[in-house]
């Protein structure tokens, strides 16, 4: 009886095992939690499942981590050499930091791959000569602003005059207002002068924009827009650091001047993304800079009924460089230590497929693809022609935004550029410690 | 019969001996490893790209540490934050033990809702105030506002207040339920001697309840300075340590170290030194109390 029972308990286990072996077969990929990029790949993970996945045997299923410091847990995880994910995720600002832990997809990138996405995008998940992702969402900035008020101030006298005066008064120049579309930078500083109730008591609004201030590396992103218009990068090509220059001295006044003027809310310095949006979303701002994801919720009338209907987005303000939009994209790519990289790279193969990305995009994903499937899904999606339009026309990644000390480089201008805007160090001194941390790490 | 005792009190100190030797092993398992561990990291040159194969560096790390002028921001905004807020929990502990003791002894079960801030996560405290404190969308300054005294509690001429007070909300609770502790511990018939030689109210705390419950006053003291001075759950979410490094603690200089500088020995030196210095404070403290508890 006893060795009956024993019998039955090995055979049992040897079951387990081989079912766990054959459990062993999936690929798990660890992907951006929440919002609309998850809702959407969560619905190409279950299409490949049911499709390609099934043909070749392979089943595929998600794994997240909270945002919170998504990076930094993913980082600690792929440095130990955790298996727990075959697939995990890249960004343009963090693909030199995660080379080493990654293997390049250059194999993936055949003619076939142009036909969803173009080299401007593959180039975004690039360093140092290899493919380490399939771009999966692209970022940039718009500004977003309230059409009713914009029209308002275009044809109604007493506004125009009022403007005049203001930024004759504040700015030392008589301006005449002009469509967002046309903004300079110094248009979107007299503008937001105008739509603060402290300047202006006649202001509908309370305050005319709302920048992000906060001590993040994600709000230099949105910053450094000014800082290319006015000619600006972070090195020359030489490799030599270009902070000290002209053109990120008038990139930090125009945060500088709508901070001391008060133009934006008072607590701006500790606002990021979502801070924001509820700014903005409550009505009571005129304009923002924003990423543009962003656009996805502010369109929901449900949590933003104040807006409904009253806001539209165009491209950031020109400098004499012309427009520029700061850009990055996410993708997903394979983690070294993944044991099943084979099965990883024919969900990464079929995710660069055409079909998978006409999916993904009509879910609610922002990918880089090209401008055929960009027209198949535009009907629903009026922000997706407009963000394949600026990432071509005025999108960069500063020199040097793709090695492994971007994330750094972004960190020490946070540090240093909101303490500028807040009052706690002056320019110079912000400059020098910015310029003097890049010295040294890209020296090595 | 007096051998007996003996024996029994010799069985107890072998059993508590047995006891401890599961404590200590698991304390050098989860704590002492990663000590160690740490300790030879920072004097090494490892990296994300070789956890574990870094060659022996010195004293370079902490030279690098020592003369990054950040660690001195960082530990000057750490030391003040330390000091202020455990001065001010003490205080405010020490006032609600006097004025609720009566009232809790009665009702032991309100202790717990006073204890209702600790409870929640110190990084969700910084969610709940982000949204609690905003200007547009935040209830506090909406009120505020209606009153006539807009406040801009995160901007920033307030927000370095603004985490002081955060912090003091949520550990004060601690602070007060070990002085309260301490003061119900004070033998009643201590209190009838004090009553019988005409010290009551102002007086008996003054001159009897006070002076027996100052080692408990050292200690908490001491455990919440070291707790507000590696602060760094709750101001991260709030400012990340802005505007520019005003708000940046220790922890969080070295967490930035670690991850987003990408200078690992260096941030692992920091640790050290602090950890080295809470522990230096900590036996001090606890020194301090057993001499004031021997007088």
């Amino acid at each position: 009886m006893l060795r009956r029972k024993i019998l039955a308990a090995a055979a049992a286990a040897v079951i387990t095992t081989l079912g766990a072996t054959a459990a062993l077969a999936d690929i798990t990929i660890l992907a951006w939690p929440g919002g609309p990029a998850e809702v959407a790949l969560r619905k190409v993970v279950d299409q490949y499942n049911a499709t390609a996945g099934k043909a070749a045997n392979s089943k595929a299923s998600l794994i997240y981590f909270s945002r919170d410091s998504f990076f930094d847990k993913m980082l600690a995880d792929a440095a130990a050499g955790s298996k727990e994910f075959d697939v995990m995720l890249t960004a343009t600002y963090n693909v030199g930091k995660y080379a080493p832990f990654m293997t390049p997809v250059d194999d993936l990138i055949t003619p076939d791959i142009k036909n969803t996405f173009p080299q401007s995008a593959i180039d975004t998940q690039s360093y140092n000569g290899h493919v380490y992702g399939i771009p999966t969402d692209l970022s940039l900035h718009f500004i977003y602003y309230r059409k009713d008020l914009i029209d308002k101030l275009l044809s109604d006298d007493a506004w125009k005059a009022k403007y005049a005066a203001i930024t004759k008064d504040k700015l030392g120049t008589e301006m005449k207002p002009k469509a967002p579309a046309d903004w300079t930078w110094d248009d979107f500083i007299a503008t937001a002068l105008f739509f603060t109730q402290s300047i202006n008591p006649d202001s509908p609004v309370r305050y005319g924009t709302v920048l992000q201030m906060k001590n993040l590396l994600f709000n230099i992103m949105i910053f450094e827009g000014a800082v290319a218009s006015y000619g600006g990068n972070w090195l020359d090509k030489d490799g030599k650091v270009t902070v000290d220059t002209d053109a990120f001295k008038k990139g930090l006044d125009v945060y500088k001047k709508i901070a001391d003027a008060e133009a934006t809310p008072g607590d701006s310095n500790s606002y990021e993304y979502g801070d924001a949006n509820a700014a903005f979303g409550t009505g009571q701002v005129a304009f923002m800079l924003q990423w543009s994801a962003a656009y996805a919720e502010l369109i929901d009338p449900k949590q933003y009924p104040a807006i409904e209907g009253k806001f539209d987005i165009t491209h950031e303000p020109a400098g004499p460089e012309g427009i520029k939009t700061h850009f990055h994209t996410l993708g997903l790519g394979l983690n070294k230590a993944s044991d099943k990289k084979d099965e990883a790279k024919k969900f990464l193969a079929y995710l660069a497929t055409p079909e998978a990305m006409t999916m993904y995009t009509k879910e609610g994903g922002q990918p880089p693809v090209v401008d055929k499937i960009m027209q198949a899904v535009a009907a629903g999606r009026p922000d997706m022609l407009m963000m394949g339009d600026n990432a071509a026309k005025y999108g960069f990644v500063p020199n040097g935004g793709t090695s492994a000390d971007a994330l750094g480089v972004y960190t020490n201008m946070a540090e240093n550029f909101t303490g500028y805007w807040n009052g706690t160090i002056d320019q110079a001194t912000a400059i020098k410690k910015v310029t003097d941390y890049m010295t040294g790490v890209f020296k090595k | 019969m007096a051998g007996q005792r003996v024996g029994v009190r010799a069985k107890e100190q072998a059993d508590a001996r047995y006891f401890l030797v599961a404590l200590c092993l698991f304390l050098a398992l989860m704590l002492g490893f990663p000590a160690l561990a740490n300790l030879w990291y920072s004097f090494s040159n490892f990296s994300f790209r070789d956890l574990t194969g870094g060659s022996f560096a010195g004293l370079a790390n902490y030279k690098q540490a020592i003369g990054n002028p950040g660690l001195w921001s960082a530990l000057g905004f750490s030391l003040r934050f330390g000091l202020i807020c455990a001065a001010i929990e003490l205080a405010l502990g020490l006032a609600l033990v006097f004025v609720l003791h009566p009232l809790l002894a009665r009702r032991p079960w309100l202790t717990g809702i006073l204890m209702l801030p600790m409870m929640v996560s110190p990084a969700l405290m910084g969610v709940m105030y982000r949204l609690i404190l905003n200007e547009f969308t935040g209830v506090i300054p909406a009120y505020l506002q209606i009153l006539g005294w807009p406040i801009n509690f995160l901007g920033k001429n307030n927000v370095y207040y603004t985490v002081i007070g955060i912090e003091i909300l949520q550990w004060t609770p601690f602070a007060f339920l070990i002085l309260l502790t301490a003061r119900q511990s004070i033998p009643m018939e201590l209190e009838e001697a004090a009553a019988v030689d005409g010290a009551i109210g102002a007086r008996l705390n003054a001159l009897v309840i006070l002076p027996n419950m100052i080692p408990t006053i050292i200690i908490v003291g001491f455990i919440r300075f070291i707790d507000s001075f590696r602060v760094f759950d709750h101001i991260y979410v709030l400012t990340g340590g802005g505007p520019g490094n005003t708000t940046t603690s220790l922890s969080i200089y070295i967490y930035k170290l670690f991850f987003n500088q990408n200078v690992l020995g260096e941030a692992v030196a920091v640790s050290i030194m602090l950890l080295v210095a809470s522990l230096t404070l900590l036996f001090a403290g606890l020194r301090l109390a057993v001499r004031t508890r021997a007088r």
